[in-house]
C-alpha cells in the first residue's frame, strides 16, 4: 500500500531522460511518431447530446442540455452559448473537488473560443422570441481520466454533442401570437442544432531544448515538455483560435509549420467526428461485435 | 396482485443489469455499474495519508464525491454523499490504515430511476477493484410502493414520480472473498 500514498504524482529524473532522449531519435515512449495521433474513439449515450470520448487513455464526457431563457440585453436576438468545465477528481490524484484550478479554467476557454468566436454554432436560429425568450445551450464537459491532452478531447465531446444534441420544436401562438408552446418529442420531431464548421483543437508540445515537436502529448510527455501551442482549425483550412500560454519561445517558422500540420489533422478528425454517430448507430443496432 | 409495468415487468423483475471494472486508467480501482438505462461511473483513489479535519485520525476516512450529470451541487447531491458515505463505511474496515482518507468519485452518467441505488453498487465494485480490504460487499435495491398498495422493485424515473414511497434496501453479502480476476496469477 506504500507506493499508492500518493497525493500529488511526479515524473522522476529517469523517466523524464528517457522521453527526451528518445524523442532525439524520433521515437516516442507509446510506439507512435512525433506527429502522429491517438486512437479516437466516439461513444454516445442513451439521451440526445451526451457523448463520451476516448483518446487513448484520456476519457471526456460531454453533456449538452437546452433551456429557455430572456436573452442578454445588447444580443437581444441571439441565443446562448454556455460551456462548464468540470475537472473530476476521478481524473487524477492532484485534481481537487473546490474551485477549477488555472487548467480547467484554460480548457474551458479554449472551448468556448473556438466555439462562440469562430459562430460554429448558429446562435441566432434559437432565438425564439425576440427579446424575451432564447435557446441556451449548456454544454458540460466531465473529464473522467486524464491520459495528456484534455483540450482536444474535451473539444471532441463537445462537437460530438453538439451534433447529435436536438431541442424541442417551439411555435408561437396563443391570442396575441406572443405566446410560446413548447412541443414535447412526441408531438413533433426535435431539431438538431445548426453548426456551420466544425472547430477542432490540435495540441502541439514543444520537448526538450531544441524545442522537438510533438503532436497529442500524453500524461508523461505534457509533464516534461517546455511549451505548449493549441490551434483550433477546421476542416477548410480556417484559424479559429491559436494559444500560446507561456513557457519556451518558439521561432516563428515552428508556428507555420503546426499550423500546416493542424490543418492536415483536422480534416482527418472532423471526417471522423461527422461519421461517428452513423458508425455508433450501425454498430449498436447490428449483432457484430468489433 | 399482478399489474402491467410500462416496460412489461412484473412487479419483482430488475432491469438488466450490467458492470465493467477497471474501466478508468488514472484511477486505483474504477467500476462502472448500470441498471437498464440508469449508468453510474465510480472512481476510487486511496488510501491517500492524512485526514480531514474533522475527522477521527484514528481511524480510516471515507470521501464521497458525488458528481451530477449537468448543474450545480446541491442538497441533493450533498445527501448523496451523506448517504453514501455512511454506507461505505459501515463495510470498509476502518482500523486498518488509520490516519488515511480513501476518495471515492461517483459520476452520473445517465438518470433513468434507482441512482442512488445503483451508485451504491458501483461504489462496491470500484472499492473491490481498488482491493481496499472490505468486512463484505454491499447490494442495494430500490423498492417502491405504488398508488394501489403494492411493492414493485427497480423502478425507472416515470415510475417512480408516480409512486407513494419509496425504501432503498442495502444488505450485506455473506460471501467469504472477493477476488479480481486475476489477481491470483503470480508468474514465475
Amino acid at each position: 500500500m506504500d507506493g499508492r500514498l500518493a497525493n500529488r504524482w511526479r515524473l522522476t529524473v529517469n523517466e523524464k531522460k528517457f522521453i527526451e532522449t528518445a524523442l532525439a531519435s524520433n521515437l516516442r515512449i507509446d510506439g507512435r511518431n512525433p506527429l502522429e495521433y491517438r486512437k479516437i474513439i466516439i461513444k454516445f449515450g442513451r439521451e440526445d447530446g451526451s457523448s463520451e470520448v476516448q483518446l487513448g487513455q484520456t476519457h471526456v464526457m460531454g453533456f449538452v442540455t437546452g433551456q429557455l431563457v430572456q436573452p442578454y440585453q445588447d444580443r437581444q436576438n441571439e441565443g446562448m452559448l454556455l460551456i462548464f468545465t468540470e475537472f473530476s477528481p476521478m481524473a487524477g490524484p492532484s485534481f481537487d473537488p473546490g474551485h477549477p484550478g488555472e487548467s480547467a479554467v484554460e480548457l474551458g476557454r479554449i472551448v468556448d473560443r473556438g466555439l462562440r468566436d469562430s459562430r460554429a454554432v448558429d446562435t441566432e436560429s434559437l432565438c425564439v422570441l425576440s427579446g424575451k425568450l432564447v435557446w441556451a445551450i449548456r454544454i458540460d464537459l466531465h473529464i473522467v481520466d486524464n491520459g495528456g491532452n484534455l483540450i482536444d478531447a474535451a473539444n471532441i465531446a463537445a462537437l460530438a454533442a453538439l451534433l447529435t444534441f436536438r431541442r424541442p420544436e417551439c411555435t408561437l401562438g396563443g391570442d396575441d401570437g406572443q405566446e410560446v408552446i413548447v412541443h414535447p418529442p412526441e408531438e413533433r420531431e426535435p431539431l438538431p442544432l445548426i453548426v456551420h464548421h466544425l472547430p477542432v483543437a490540435i495540441t502541439f508540445a514543444f520537448l526538450g531544448s531544441e524545442g522537438k515537436l510533438v503532436v497529442d502529448p500524453t500524461h508523461s510527455e505534457e509533464a516534461v515538455m517546455a511549451g505548449r501551442l493549441i490551434a483550433t482549425v477546421n476542416a477548410n483550412g480556417d484559424i479559429c483560435a491559436i494559444q500560446k500560454a507561456g513557457g519556451e519561445g518558439v521561432p516563428q517558422s515552428a508556428i507555420m509549420h503546426c499550423l500546416q500540420l493542424a490543418s492536415m489533422c483536422a480534416i482527418s478528425i472532423t471526417k471522423k467526428i461527422n461519421s461517428a454517430p452513423w458508425d455508433y448507430v450501425f454498430c449498436s443496432k447490428s449483432n457484430f461485435i468489433l | 396482485m399482478e399489474s402491467e409495468r410500462d416496460d412489461g415487468r412484473s412487479p419483482s423483475q430488475l432491469r438488466p443489469l450490467s458492470c465493467a471494472r477497471n474501466v478508468l486508467h488514472r484511477s486505483h480501482g474504477s467500476a462502472s455499474w448500470s441498471q437498464g438505462d440508469t449508468k453510474v461511473l465510480a472512481a476510487v483513489y486511496g488510501p491517500k495519508a492524512g485526514t480531514k479535519k474533522n475527522e477521527n485520525p484514528e481511524k480510516a476516512c471515507i470521501e464521497v464525491i458525488w458528481k451530477p450529470k449537468t448543474g450545480q451541487i446541491g442538497k441533493q447531491e450533498k445527501e448523496f454523499e451523506m448517504i453514501l458515505k455512511r454506507t461505505l463505511q459501515s463495510i470498509c474496515i476502518l482500523t486498518l490504515n488509520p490516519n488515511t482518507t480513501t476518495s471515492i468519485i461517483i459520476q452520473v452518467v445517465n438518470d433513468d430511476g434507482a441512482l442512488l441505488v445503483c451508485a451504491i453498487n458501483a461504489a462496491c465494485a470500484a472499492l473491490i477493484d481498488a482491493g481496499i480490504p472490505l468486512k463484505h460487499l454491499a447490494v442495494a435495491i430500490c423498492c417502491c410502493l405504488a398508488e394501489g398498495g403494492y411493492v414493485i422493485l427497480d423502478p425507472t424515473k416515470l415510475e417512480e414520480q408516480k409512486m407513494r414511497g419509496f425504501a432503498y434496501l442495502v444488505f450485506p453479502n455473506s460471501i467469504v472473498s472477493v477476488l479480481p480476476k486475476g489477481s491470483s496469477h503470480v508468474e514465475g
